[in-house]
């Protein structure tokens, strides 16, 4: 025990006085936080620049442009049709609405008019949601003007106990990332002292092998939790993220990550020889599952061939359990099977790792 | 004894590294096991330390079967190896206070650090540290747990002169608390100068053992006369000489063994003057015959080729 605790207040001691390490544990993580939360903070509140061109100064044609000013995502500007539609081609306008002459005659004889919308299809993200929010105010409008009563209202109630904002959303991602690096690089030190020798130095003490791997790995767990207290507190404190859920399952789920992840990284690593052979394993092992995990995209947005792949990796199912429990996201599975899918590849890469490790 | 080796062999492939050597190490001496690099000397000590396994034979370290309880003989040996193998960004004193944690019983880091006059070095980071420091610092990573045995392998090995005899001192210290030492080498006058006993050991086999006094005295009744001469002249001019019986020679640096060094030494100056040589012949000195003398006469080598 007392050999156990020398080693973790030595490696502490190695590591605050490492600026590489210090950086890529603390200051990388937070960096990427605050970037991407000040680049997706100016989404809160979207609004859609619409053109209006109203031809009909009846009061129908009045009213309508006066309902679709009333919709809190249009900011509408009114011109005439050349000059709007320039400037939906030059992306200055998202669509232009055309309300034609003569609506009042048409409607009062009992014809339909045409209410027309310029759009520009390639702006995939906002077109749908226009035309959507679009259709169904001129629904609503149809039912003022044939008098209708409505009858259903649809009332909007968020299963969630919380708005999800942006930021909500990318603080559990950031924090399975967190896991992710710590623990993937976590096999490093050991080849480091497996290339200078360091382990045959300490082969020629009383020292037992799993005492030092016990003690590397618990120093790898400790430095985790001080991590995700770190990034949690300033989620929080910086950008108001609310923690809703329990916190020791919180904590139990840091340690699962960072053991997982221990445990894959020593297995990436057990047969390199020297530090610049063991970075291009880790990185090869690392980049493909954080940019093909859900957490910073929906897995929805993979193509279907790519989703067995998303489906394989630990990282999904540690950002899925981190979203659920922390901010209380939409679960893509349930957190037992995200715990047990973690266990399984915990397990299976610690066998390979012990069995494949080699000391000299 | 503390040390007993019997019949121990090591191959590697075709290579026998260790080719059936047997010695004993009597308490509180100074042995040193001397050879050219690649004789088999570290093998032979990583054996008995216990970080390597034998093919064959069987080793005693205080009375315990090096193959049966290695971890409980590491408690009572120190270990210098050969490579310092540290860590960078920790302090002289932080590395002995951490290895030091490692054993049953060890002694206060200070201690340790002034025994190898590392003080002044206490709060200076290992990477910072230069070669002789380094050097040192390793051998007091051996000193930490206040071994029965102290193993040093080729510790002066790449220090200046100067760091080297500081280290000699430091080993002389050692032996005079009646640590038991064991030490390789490939420096023939620091086995003369610190070894009580030597074993010289060439291609895995011990070809000599004793103390360097006795095995000069059994094989030497000569002493040498050496010197430099440009250009050298044919061995054979030497060996007509009177009282020559042996000569060595290696580029212009000639050694004569003679049992008759006034005839010898007067043929040597009557042949220059002869020649006109007597201005290219320089540094010409008699002395007595040393380890170094030994191994090449018991090999044909020199032992740093």
């Amino acid at each position: 025990m007392r050999a156990f605790n020398k080693l973790i207040i030595a490696n502490f001691k190695q590591f605050i006085r490492d600026r590489t390490a210090l950086f890529f544990t603390f200051a990388f993580p937070l960096l990427f936080m605050v970037i991407f939360g000040l680049a997706f903070s100016g989404e809160q509140d979207i609004s859609y620049k619409i053109g209006l061109i109203n031809n009909d100064d009846s009061p129908i044609g009045t009213s309508i442009s006066e309902s679709l000013r009333q919709i809190p995502v249009f900011e509408i500007t009114e011109g005439g049709l050349d000059e709007t539609l320039a400037e939906l081609e030059d992306g200055d306008l998202r669509a232009v609405v055309l309300i034609p002459a003569g609506l009042e005659e048409s409607l009062s004889s009992g014809q339909a008019a045409d209410i027309t919308v310029y759009y520009d299809p390639s702006q995939t993200t906002s077109s749908p949601i226009i035309l959507s929010v679009l259709n169904q105010s001129i629904n609503v409008i149809n039912l003022q003007l044939t008098g209708q009563p409505v009858l259903l209202n649809l009332t909007q109630e968020s299963i969630q106990a919380q708005q999800l904002r942006n930021i909500d959303y990318l603080v559990p991602g950031i924090l399975a990332m967190s896991m992710l690096f710590l623990g993937m690089f976590g096999g490093v030190p050991m080849v480091e002292w497996r290339e200078k020798q360091v382990l045959k130095r300490f082969g020629a003490t009383p020292l037992r092998r799993s005492t030092m791997m016990f003690s590397q790995v618990a120093y790898r767990l400790i430095l985790a939790v001080v991590q995700a207290i770190i990034i949690i507190a300033v989620a929080f404190f910086a950008f108001d993220v609310q923690i809703v859920g329990n916190w020791f399952v919180l904590l139990g789920l840091v340690l699962l990550g960072a053991l997982t992840f221990v445990s894959i990284g020593y297995f990436a690593v057990s047969r390199a020889k020297t530090v610049e052979g063991a970075m291009p394993l880790i990185n090869l092992v690392q980049f493909p599952m954080l940019f093909l995990s859900g957490i910073f995209f929906p897995v929805e947005l993979f193509p279907d061939f790519m989703r067995p792949i998303v489906d394989a990796i630990p990282l999904t199912y540690l950002g899925d359990s981190f979203r659920q429990v922390m901010v209380d996201a939409t679960p893509l599975h349930s957190l037992g099977f995200d715990v047990a899918i973690l266990g399984v590849w915990l397990v299976v890469t610690m066998v390979l790792a012990i069995r494949f490790f080699r000391w000299e | 004894m503390v040390i007993e080796v019997e019949q121990l062999v090591k191959t590697y492939g075709p290579v026998r590294a260790v080719d059936g050597i047997s010695f004993e190490v009597k308490k509180g001496e100074v042995f040193g096991m001397l050879g050219p690099n690649g004789a088999g000397k570290t093998t032979t000590v990583e054996i008995i330390e216990g970080l390597r396994q034998a093919d064959s034979g069987r080793v005693t370290v205080l009375g315990m079967d090096v193959a049966k309880v290695p971890a409980r003989i590491k408690q009572k040996i120190g270990i210098q190896l050969q490579a310092p193998s540290l860590l960078p960004l920790l302090t002289t004193e932080e590395i002995l206070n951490l290895f030091g944690g490692l054993y049953e019983h060890s002694l206060p880091p200070g201690e340790v650090l002034e025994l190898l006059s590392l003080t002044e070095s206490r709060k200076v980071m290992v990477k910072n540290l230069s070669g002789g420091q380094q050097q040192r610092l390793s051998v007091a990573m051996a000193m930490v747990n206040d071994p029965e045995i102290a193993f040093l392998d080729e510790p002066t090995t790449g220090l200046d002169p100067q760091a080297r005899r500081g280290l000699w001192t430091v080993i002389e210290e050692m032996s005079a608390r009646k640590k038991t030492i064991f030490l390789t080498t490939h420096y023939m006058e620091e086995a003369e100068r610190l070894c009580d006993r030597v074993a010289i050991i060439d291609h895995g086999k011990i070809i000599a053992l004793g103390t360097p006094q006795e095995l000069i005295r059994n094989h030497f009744e000569e002493k040498a006369i050496q010197f430099f001469l440009e250009p050298p002249q044919p061995q054979d001019v030497w060996r007509a000489l009177p009282g020559v019986t042996n000569v060595a020679q290696d580029e212009s640096e000639t050694v004569i063994y003679s049992d008759s060094i006034p005839a010898t030494m007067s043929a040597i100056l009557k042949y220059a003057e002869q020649h006109d040589l007597t201005r290219e012949l320089k540094d010409l000195h008699v002395r007595e015959a040393s380890l170094e003398d030994l191994f090449l006469k018991l090999t044909g080598r020199k032992i740093r080729e």
